[in-house]
């Protein structure tokens, strides 16, 4: 009997305390919610504090929620933040599947919600996207990197022997990004020995080690692109002790690129070891991503369909000059 | 003379002892925490946010299930959560309705097992495929269960190595029959099954409790119960006394891994997708909910009820949390205290029990049947 009570009083709790609350319907925007996955890379940190740095000083309440790159605890954060009657959602969601997913929880609770940077992958989804186009400064970024390479060819008839180091394949951008590479490296097939991909699932630590067995089988590699900037101190680490880690004036150098823009790359490219960067303009897509959201809860729009693009741009060893201060990691 | 000892037993009457002991003190904890916390925060109490308590919580019941059977074994099962993963994909596979081969066109299971138009089920009606695809699922998830308990039970091998390697095999092989990539488009009923519900009862609510009702029952009224208390209590006294211990830890394990399954069909249901990272952040709160309930790390203690209490404590503790507006390293801090206190308070319950048994003559015969 006193089991059954136990069991009982749980429900009756649940029960017993559902009386609907008088939410008060606003137009105004006071609240919304920034659920990221994570916080592991400066890209990532440079946005999330745009993002609540901007809502905090236009006097918007800002509900952060980190999902520790779980997508279930991240949807459980979106109901949350549902629950507390947020005006709008904005996310960096843990792949493209999990953003489609939320973005239906979202529609039905008819809150508007924006995708920062990380795309859903299907692209019919009712949301605000901001998103650069990865394949175009990828694509910029290799195509710099191979000119390179066709000029070491042309001098020594040395090919190309790349470590092509690629993201979570569950990320839009990381596939957007591989593409690009992939594309520049098919149209110079003339000039390419072999390209080694090295599985990075954005993390760190299985870059160092996948980096270290790739470089360990293919000894001769000459050329590098990584999905993102924030693995350049792995990369450091296992390029410095086999002598590759090298300036782009001097011997064995090698014909080195990723994406992002953040200062790291920044300094590497001033510092002459890295030759090409795609840039993604942070605070543009930072800056999109808030107004669209503010005018979409503004309007009284529940289920805002748009997509942003942010066309960023390459900056390579042969620009720097004139577009130096353009990347935001350099700002 | 048994009156004088009881009366002597140490901190046998006194509240404190009391309230410790009484196996309600995690649901009492879990009432009156959320009323201060309401109290702190109002919109605890709103409907929506309760809603996502009571969504939140059953699929984590049902997994912990399982982990509160190992537990009473005297085991552990760290692989729960790669069972989760592995059954999640490979349900998927076979359910989905459509598949894009720019995204799994290098997994090793396109073309025999997904296609473009999707899974071996995809032409069945919505519920047939639902149906034989969860079938499926825990079908794979026991097997798991039912390998991990066959080498920890007849090899004698350590649960935590044995279930730890387990961990780590079903996660790599979820990742790389997917080539990590997650397996969208599966049947509505199956998506309905994780995400909607009956009023205020979510789907996933009938489901963990007709299963925490049938591991009830079997724990306390049948002859298998038994046998896991009395494994789990002292695993030497219940092979003398003729217990089979080892078809006992092979379905301990087996029940976990189904369990794990179930978790599995509830969490791919509401994330509406197969993800081979399922479940690789949880393993965490599976524990935190059954050790809070109060079941015994050392085995030979435990009910399902309480591990409902614990994962209702837990639920409200990170939703207040969250509510709190706390920052994500102070909520794992909070979290791992309440974890260490658990942990903690099931040390001094053991110690309090060991200090009542041995100060009352006759009690000692007893202790075996305390907690059946």
């Amino acid at each position: 009997m006193k089991k059954v009570l136990c069991i009982l009083t749980v429900l009756a709790m649940f029960l017993s305390l559902s009386v609907p609350m008088a939410v008060a319907e606003e137009k105004t925007v006071s609240k919304i919610a920034f659920c990221f996955q994570d916080l592991e890379t400066e890209f990532w940190v440079a946005g999330y504090q745009a993002i609540t740095t901007t809502l905090r000083e236009q006097g918007i309440e800002v509900l952060e929620y980190n999902a520790n790159e779980d997508a279930n605890k991240q949807l459980e954060q979106v109901n949350d933040a549902i629950a507390q009657g947020v005006d709008g959602i904005i996310i960096i969601p843990q792949d493209g599947e999990s953003a489609v997913t939320i973005i239906k929880y979202a529609n039905k609770a008819g809150i508007p919600l924006a995708v920062f940077n990380r795309p859903p992958s299907v692209q019919s989804v009712k949301a605000i996207v901001v998103v650069a186009d990865n394949y175009t400064i990828s694509y910029d970024a290799a195509t710099y990197m191979f000119q390179q390479a066709k000029v070491r060819f042309d001098a020594t008839g040395e090919k190309v022997v790349a470590m092509h180091m690629i993201g979570d394949l569950g990320d839009p951008n990381a596939v957007a990004r591989a593409d690009g590479f992939r594309k520049v490296a098919d149209e110079n097939a003339d000039i390419v020995a072999k390209i080694v991909e090295v599985p990075t699932k954005w993390d760190a630590n299985t870059a160092l080690a996948n980096l270290k067995s790739a470089t360990q089988a293919n000894p001769e590699f000459n050329m590098l692109f990584c999905g993102s900037d924030f693995m350049y101190p792995q990369i450091q680490s296992v390029l410095e002790p086999l002598g590759k880690w090298v300036k782009y004036t001097e011997p064995n150098h090698v014909i080195m690129g990723a994406v992002d823009g953040d200062s790291t790359a920044g300094r590497l490219m001033d510092e002459g070891f890295v030759d090409a960067t795609a840039v993604q303009d942070l605070y543009f897509e930072a800056e999109a991503c808030m107004n669209a959201l503010i005018a979409s809860v503004k309007a009284g729009e529940t289920t805002p369909a748009q997509w942003i693009f942010d066309p960023g741009f390459a900056l390579t060893q042969g620009n720097m000059a004139e577009r130096r201060n353009d990347m935001w990691g350099n700002k | 003379m048994t009156q004088t000892h009881r009366l002597k037993a140490p901190g046998h009457n006194s509240f404190v002892s009391r309230l410790i002991m009484s196996e309600y003190f995690i649901l009492v904890l879990s009432v009156l925490y959320f009323f201060l916390i309401t109290a702190i925060v109002p919109s605890m109490m709103s409907v929506n946010n309760l809603k996502n308590i009571f969504s939140n919580m059953w699929p984590l019941f049902a997994i912990a299930i399982g982990q509160t059977f190992v537990l009473l074994l005297g085991g552990i099962d760290l692989s729960q959560t790669s069972v989760m993963a592995v059954t999640s994909v490979i349900g998927a596979a076979f359910m989905c309705n459509s598949a894009n081969p720019a995204v799994l066109g290098k997994a090793p299971i396109w073309g025999w097992l997904i296609t473009e138009s999707g899974g071996p089920l995809a032409a069945m009606p919505a519920v047939t495929s639902t149906l034989i695809g969860i079938a499926i699922m825990l079908i794979i998830g026991t097997l798991i269960g039912f390998i991990n308990g066959n080498l920890i039970a007849r090899l004698n091998m350590p649960p935590f190595m044995v279930t730890l390697i387990a961990q780590m095999f079903y996660s790599a092989l979820a990742i790389y029959i997917t080539k990590s990539q997650n397996i969208m488009f599966l049947p509505e009923t199956f998506e309905n099954l994780g995400s909607e519900g009956i009023g205020f009862f979510p789907y996933s609510f009938f489901v963990a409790i007709f299963l925490a009702t049938a591991a009830q029952l079997l724990l306390s009224l049948t002859i298998l119960g038994r046998f896991i208390y009395t494994t789990g209590g002292n695993i030497h006294a219940a092979r003398i006394s003729g217990v089979p211990v080892v078809r006992t830890t092979v379905f301990v394990y087996a029940f976990s891994g189904f369990c794990a399954a179930i978790g599995s069909v509830l969490y791919s249901g509401r994330l509406m997708q197969g993800r081979p990272t399922m479940g690789s952040a949880m393993l965490l709160d599976i524990m935190a909910a059954t050790i809070i309930g109060g079941t015994s790390t050392f085995g030979g203690k435990g009910k399902v009820s309480w591990t409902l209490y614990g994962v209702l404590f837990y639920t409200i503790l990170a939703t207040s949390l969250q509510q709190l507006k706390l920052d994500n390293f102070t909520i794992n801090i909070v979290k791992g205290f309440v974890i260490l206190a658990a942990a903690t308070l099931d040390a001094v319950r053991s110690g309090i029990r060991r200090t009542k048994v041995s100060a009352v003559p006759g009690q000692v015969g007893k202790k075996a049947q305390e907690h059946g």
